[in-house]
């Protein structure tokens, strides 16, 4: 427990430094010197000694700021729903966006952007996606429980089935609109934070936090849940609720993660594998380390995306894929 | 916020840092604030200029001194009306490669702080006090640039009158937007003779082509070829193309679409069976490649235009809204009318 404790500790420190070391990233040159003038300014109230003019406040504290803390915190929520959905669903491919909320929310974004237009401001795509999000998870639920019955197999089948679906009515609109309007939803589809604001941190701060210890207190019954269905009943479990809670936890903060930054592949598939070969399959353990990989991981993929093409933004959700990939053969060659 | 800035007596970036000044420290100065807001009510009808774009309104404080442009054609214009002094950059050309030849030296100088879109740290990165793109040139809707993401830095936007068509569905695109744009654009930055003078000279252009037109007993049917080769990407009635067809009296074959730029099929290409092909010149394929393949193509053996050759190939900057409009419609209507040209 003592290495257990030191690992979480090291892994907190390492994010907080993550955090402030990559504000000094981007397409405009800001210098790292400057970079903690503006923060010590903003979060200590203390006088810059160096020359800082609004514009690069802005970069930094507007637009740099917001936009890493929400790349932490959808890089922990979806490692953490990828974790959970691994567990109940005992499918190691098992992954946020199979359940159908991404494409949903993909769904609402194209009506959007292609007939309703800035209806609620700058608020328009977050609402609209997380209506698409919400809706299908209510249609992959409403599937894949027949007589009050939720199978794993029937829950993923549906989220895919589902998936299809609202991919095929978006892909229809998209085909039958305008094609530059199209290239701005493939750019959202792809995933991007820069949408961030401060404003809207504290919504996906609280769900992060919610989902946290609801699926903390679910971790005994997780652990039972992966060693099968016996061995969870055995327990005095019933399987049917924790997964159905299980499932509407991890939909419910996807479409939140996904209604903010678009559909970012990999995380969720990725990082709770590495999370488990660091810590084992104990999810009481599992849990609080594949949050905090997850959002050390996209600290630094979003470093990568504002840099790589700058001045152009890359889409973060091609970066993972790559980086992901590469890293997942590594790990699979070396073991 | 904008009432603030018009309290600063030169450059929306002094007064921005200001803003910021007083934002940073309002909890401990609020006589101050508000007397920067008595100040600012005091002087907000002095330099103020509010115009319409698209369904809002955009007040300026003062003339813009460090703007920027999307795609040539915007850029262009800020460029006629005299203002490259006060352009800090310009975004979205050489990403689409849509440079035209004649403006290459013009440009010379100016930074292009984003090959495609900027995004909000290129424009803030480069001190920007206002911005003139449109919807699908340089703003995607809920995109991390648009006018509502700008005015959180106080920074105003002004769009281009043809994109309008993508917020405010149901517009149809004439040849008065890029009037309005030159005549808005001439207020914001108080150029308003420089932009009268460019629009009279455009609207004489047109009226000497409409004398020279007269009364002409057909419309030829123009297809619209931009680039596509499993399906073409065409100019719909939104776009600007259509009433440049109209103004040298000819009928956009895809007229019935309500889109500005968009995919059809070759099959309605081929029942449309235009008489003229506007080839839209711009990008990695030249327009005699684009010429070519319309040539070599199965399906369009059959059409008017492929089997008498009639091409009428003209840049980018001449299609989109832009002062090169005039000359598009010159080069077009001795096109589909050669007769009434021949003298």
């Amino acid at each position: 427990m003592n290495r257990y404790r030191l690992l979480l500790l090291g892994l907190a420190v390492l994010l907080a430094l993550s955090c402030a070391w990559s504000l000094a990233f981007g397409a405009a040159q800001v210098p790292l010197e400057r970079v903690w003038a503006i923060i010590g300014q903003h979060l200590f109230g203390i006088t810059p000694q160096v020359p800082v003019n609004s514009g690069q406040d802005s970069i930094v504290w507007q637009l740099r700021a917001p936009r890493v803390l929400l790349g932490a915190l959808v890089g922990a929520g979806l490692a953490l729903v990828g974790t959970v959905l691994q567990a109940v669903t005992r499918n190691p491919l098992a992954d946020p966006h199979l359940l159908g909320v991404s494409s949903g929310a993909a769904f609402g974004a194209v009506v959007v952007v292609l007939y309703l237009g800035e209806f609620a401001g700058l608020l328009s795509l977050p609402l609209a996606a997380f209506v698409g999000a919400l809706a299908s998870m209510l249609l992959v639920l409403a599937i894949a429980s027949r007589s009050g019955r939720l199978h794993s197999e029937r829950l993923l089948l549906a989220g895919v089935a589902v998936s299809f679906v609202m991919m095929a009515a978006s892909n229809l609109l998209l085909y039958l609109g305008n094609p530059h309007a199209a290239s701005s939803v493939l750019f959202w589809m792809l995933g991007g934070l820069g949408l961030a604001r401060w404003e809207l941190l504290w919504l996906p701060a609280l769900c992060l936090l919610l989902a946290l210890v609801v699926l903390l207190g679910l971790g005994r019954a997780l652990n039972a849940l992966m060693a099968g269905e016996q061995s969870a009943v055995s327990l005095g479990l019933e399987p049917r609720r924790v997964r159905l809670l299980v499932f509407v936890v991890a939909s419910l903060l996807t479409g939140v993660l996904v209604s903010l930054s678009g559909a970012i592949g990999f995380v969720g598939l990725m990082l709770p594998h590495v999370a488990r070969f660091l810590v084992g399959a104990e999810h009481r353990r599992l849990l609080p380390v594949a949050a905090l990989l997850g959002a050390l991981f996209l600290v630094w993929v979003d470093v990568a995306a504002r840099t790589w093409l700058a001045p152009q933004d890359l889409p973060i959700g091609i970066v993972t894929a790559a980086i992901g990939g590469v890293f997942f053969v590594a790990l699979l060659r070396r073991r | 916020m904008k009432r603030l800035r018009t309290a600063e007596p030169v450059g929306a970036s002094s007064a921005r840092e200001s803003w910021e000044k007083i934002k940073a420290s309002r909890a401990k100065l609020a006589p101050t604030f508000v007397g920067a807001i008595l100040l600012a009510l005091l002087a907000s009808p002095a330099g103020a200029v509010t115009v319409t774009s698209c369904d809002r309104q955009v007040s300026v404080a003062q003339p813009p001194q460090r703007a920027v442009s999307h795609d040539v054609n915007m850029t262009a214009m800020l460029l006629a009306l005299g203002l490259k002094e006060r352009v800090a950059g310009y975004t979205g050309i050489s990403g689409w490669k849509t440079l035209d030849p004649s403006m290459r030296e013009q440009l010379a100088g100016l930074p292009e702080l984003a090959a495609r879109y900027p995004s909000l740290e290129n424009l803030l990165g480069a001190g920007t006090d206002f911005v003139f793109a449109g919807w699908n040139y340089g703003m995607r809707i809920g995109g991390e640039v648009t006018p509502a993401s700008l005015a959180r830095f106080g920074i105003p936007v002004y769009e281009l009158s043809e994109s309008c068509a993508h917020v405010l569905p149901g517009r149809v695109a004439s040849l008065e937007d890029v009037y309005a744009d030159l005549r808005n654009l001439g207020r914001i930055f108080a150029v308003e003779s420089r932009a009268d003078e460019l629009v009279h000279g455009m609207q004489r252009r047109v009226a000497a082509v409409q004398a020279r037109l007269g009364e002409q007993p057909t419309r030829p049917r123009v297809f619209v070829y931009d680039s596509g080769e499993d399906l073409p990407f065409s100019a719909g009635r939104q776009g600007m193309p259509q009433p440049l067809i109209e103004a040298a009296g000819g009928r956009n074959v895809m007229d019935g679409v309500a889109g500005s730029w968009i995919k059809v099929g070759w099959e309605s290409v081929v029942e449309e069976d235009p008489e003229v092909i506007l080839i839209v010149d711009y990008g990695e394929r030249t327009a005699a490649q684009k010429r070519d393949f319309l040539l070599q193509h199965p399906a369009l053996q059959g059409v008017t235009a492929i089997r008498e050759k009639r091409f009428v190939v003209l840049p980018y900057l001449a299609v989109t809204p832009s002062l090169d409009n005039a000359a598009a419609i010159e080069t077009l209507a001795a096109a589909l009318h050669p007769g009434a040209f021949a003298q």
